[in-house]
């Protein structure tokens, strides 16, 4: 059973500029000393790599290095079909849409795919803890929020990743 | 009746000029930001700390003073001078837009964080201005990137960008540790 799985966001890899930034080595220096890996949800890979613009920024794409080098992986498609998988991500929109004042039209079940993902862990029985490394406050307080409603008390956290986080990372983080 | 126009510096379209030209000219913002955080400056400061050439300070502490937004604090030498706050409100048929410390600030941090200097050249100073009130919410964390993205109509990556991009210049703006 993996104790923990560490599940990360968009923001982290922006954050963390590419292989060439001290914030960037830090990060990967901790994740790999520590010997877990970084899971991506699908839809964080997608974004990720999904607007032929983003490489005019130097903060563009910046993760496949990281997954040719195995401390980041891209986790497993979401199974819509779990319905834990399913509520949780629902609950989640509604609960973001509320947080920010929004419609509840404007966030996408999509956007929660962080939650979906780590209700997924957690329901294989092959996970007992998730933790969320995000940018994404309203979804982390979702997070934090909505997983003791389905029995799973205290094993989802997140670590917001602003430039302490990084400045402080260290294998102990992960342990 | 027609008034006779006001002659004193704080008149609305001398504002306005140095406004546009703080908008426009990131290292005179840069100036202009570095006196308005970190309180009465000399020259010789802002010359250390932000890069700008000597004379090119000289001249823009020159032209901000004459436009009322420095003022001399300490006469004497080296002489130290303390910023005026800018409020600038424009409205057009397309809608209203007010130029704050916060705005200018975010202009000079394309001197320093080339991501930003990007976004300007993709979205103009009304995507970065639009971006800015984002940013509030965003360090509120009372919205996200992708509802960002959604509603300035961005890619979710290219709004994380700027949203982290512009975190410093509003956590500064609240004394909140940020950095300029």
């Amino acid at each position: 059973m993996t104790r923990t799985a560490f599940v990360a966001d968009t923001g982290v890899f922006v954050r963390a500029g590419g292989p060439d930034n001290e914030k960037y080595q830090r990060l990967r220096s901790a994740v790999v000393g520590a010997g877990v890996t970084l899971r991506l949800p699908r839809r964080v890979y997608a974004e990720l790599g999904g607007d032929p613009h983003v490489d005019t920024y130097p903060s563009g794409s910046v993760v496949e290095e990281a997954i040719a080098a195995e401390w980041v992986t891209v986790a497993d498609e979401l199974d819509y079909t779990n319905s834990l998988v399913s509520t949780v991500m629902d609950q989640a929109r509604r609960f973001v849409a509320a947080h920010t004042g929004r419609d509840e039209d404007l966030v996408e079940k999509a956007d929660t795919a962080l939650l979906g993902l780590s209700a997924q862990l957690l329901n294989s029985g092959h996970t007992r803890r998730v933790v969320l490394l995000t940018t994404d406050k309203p979804a982390g307080e979702a997070a934090l929020a909505l997983f003791s409603n389905h029995g799973f008390d205290d094993q989802v956290d997140y670590r917001y990743v602003g430039r302490e986080f990084l400045a402080s990372v260290e294998a102990e983080t992960f342990r | 009746m027609a008034h006779a126009p006001s002659r004193t510096d704080d008149a609305p379209l001398r504002q306005f000029q140095i406004v546009s030209e703080l908008l426009e000219t990131p290292p005179l913002a840069r100036v202009y930001t570095h006196a308005d955080r970190t309180g009465p400056v000399t020259v010789g400061e802002i010359v250390t700390e932000t890069g700008v050439p000597q004379g090119t300070v000289y001249d823009y502490v020159d032209r901000l003073e004459t436009a009322g937004l420095l003022r001399t604090v300490a006469a004497g030498r080296p002489a130290k001078y303390a910023t005026e706050p800018v409020g600038l409100t424009l409205s057009t048929d397309a809608g209203s837009q007010t130029v704050d410390t916060t705005l200018i600030a975010a202009v000079a941090r394309r001197e320093t964080d080339e991501d930003l200097d990007v976004f300007v050249d993709r979205h103009g100073l009304d995507g970065l201005a639009a971006a800015l009130e984002y940013t509030r919410e965003f360090v509120d964390g009372t919205v996200n990137a992708r509802i960002t993205a959604r509603e300035l109509d961005l890619s979710p990556l290219e709004a994380e960008i700027v949203l982290q991009a512009l975190e410093p210049v509003v956590r500064a703006s609240t004394g909140d540790g940020g950095d300029c």
